[in-house]
């Protein structure tokens, strides 16, 4: 889901970090009231683990691969804008170091796999959480949401942005990118991100986080 | 709890090479070649589209063998991002004093 520079249209690049952007800002906020010495080790482990999550890529039919997340976890366990933010951070390091996703779609980026899933997922969680799969459910909807997201904008692409009928940037609509990406976090992605959010929820959760929320 | 969540990243992070069993890209991230061939020609703006010049593009250090290569920049990844939180609690808690 890490879009490459030149994926998009300037338009959309734009937009994104004008939606992006003042997020961030609410989102730092959050964060600074949040972070400390004390909670300094559980935000960072947790952005690592995102880090290291997003390495291990699965193969999958068809000659792709994907891999989970680790927003929805990050957003339970702790708080959905300390999830963007960290996600954020992560991608970041990800584009300038070592090359995967981009410089003008770190904003996109950072909407489609940071808030979006993270919000999504935090949400059902909260909506189902007296049920034990809540944790596993939300990791689900959280990533499958963030590939939506991104199948929209990277299929909107040849809709508007062509010049003499030939695209300009991403050059496959909708009908291919939903499928594609959407049928794939559904079917494999997903059940992973559920898989790590339910398990490690399940094994680090503690009565006492409610201080750090 | 603290204690649990460094056992979890310990072992994710022993984990790694799993993430070498593949070498099918993920599902559009191809790279220029691949719009050369399935479409005849590569879009404009993903032609003319620089690539940054990371310092460890795709997880790679040349003089490294495959293994080692994706753990060390996992451990780069890993201490860059506790630098940087690490960075951001001094810098919060000097404004907060």
């Amino acid at each position: 889901m890490h879009i490459p520079d030149g994926y998009l249209s300037p338009t959309v690049v734009i937009a994104t970090y004008a939606v992006a952007l003042p997020l961030w800002v609410y989102g730092f906020k959050k964060l600074k009231s949040s972070l400390n010495e004390e909670t300094l080790p559980l935000i960072g482990v947790l952005s690592a683990m995102s880090f290291i999550i997003m390495m291990l890529n699965i193969p999958i039919p068809g000659g792709t691969s994907g891999h989970a997340v680790g927003a929805v976890l990050i957003a339970i366990l702790f708080n959905p804008w300390i999830a963007y933010i960290s996600i954020s951070i992560v991608l970041l390091i990800q584009a300038i170091i070592f090359g995967d996703g981009g410089i003008s779609t770190f904003a996109t980026n950072s909407l489609t796999m940071g808030f979006v899933g993270a919000f999504v997922g935090y949400y059902v969680f909260e909506a189902l959480k007296k049920y034990k799969f809540a944790p596993y459910l939300a990791g689900w909807s959280g990533i499958v949401a963030s590939s939506l997201l991104v199948a929209i904008l990277l299929g909107i692409e040849p809709i508007f942005w062509t010049k003499n009928g030939m695209p300009l940037y991403f050059p496959f609509g909708l009908k291919t990118t939903i499928p594609a990406l959407v049928g794939a976090h559904m079917l494999f992605f997903g059940v992973v991100e559920a898989i790590f959010t339910g398990l490690i929820y399940n094994y680090v959760k503690n009565k006492n986080l409610e201080f750090i929320k | 709890m603290k204690k649990r969540v460094y056992i979890v990243l310990i072992v994710l992070t022993a984990l790694i090479p799993l993430g070498l069993l593949t070498n099918a890209p993920a599902w559009g991230e191809w790279g220029k070649e691949y719009y050369k061939n399935s479409l005849g020609f590569i879009p404009k703006g993903i032609e003319s589209t620089k690539e940054l010049n990371s310092p460890i593009k795709d997880y790679t250090i040349a003089s490294l063998g495959d293994i080692s290569s994706y753990y060390l920049s996992a451990i780069i990844g890993i201490i860059m991002i506790f630098i940087i939180f690490y960075i951001l609690t001094k810098v919060f808690n000097a404004k907060n004093s």
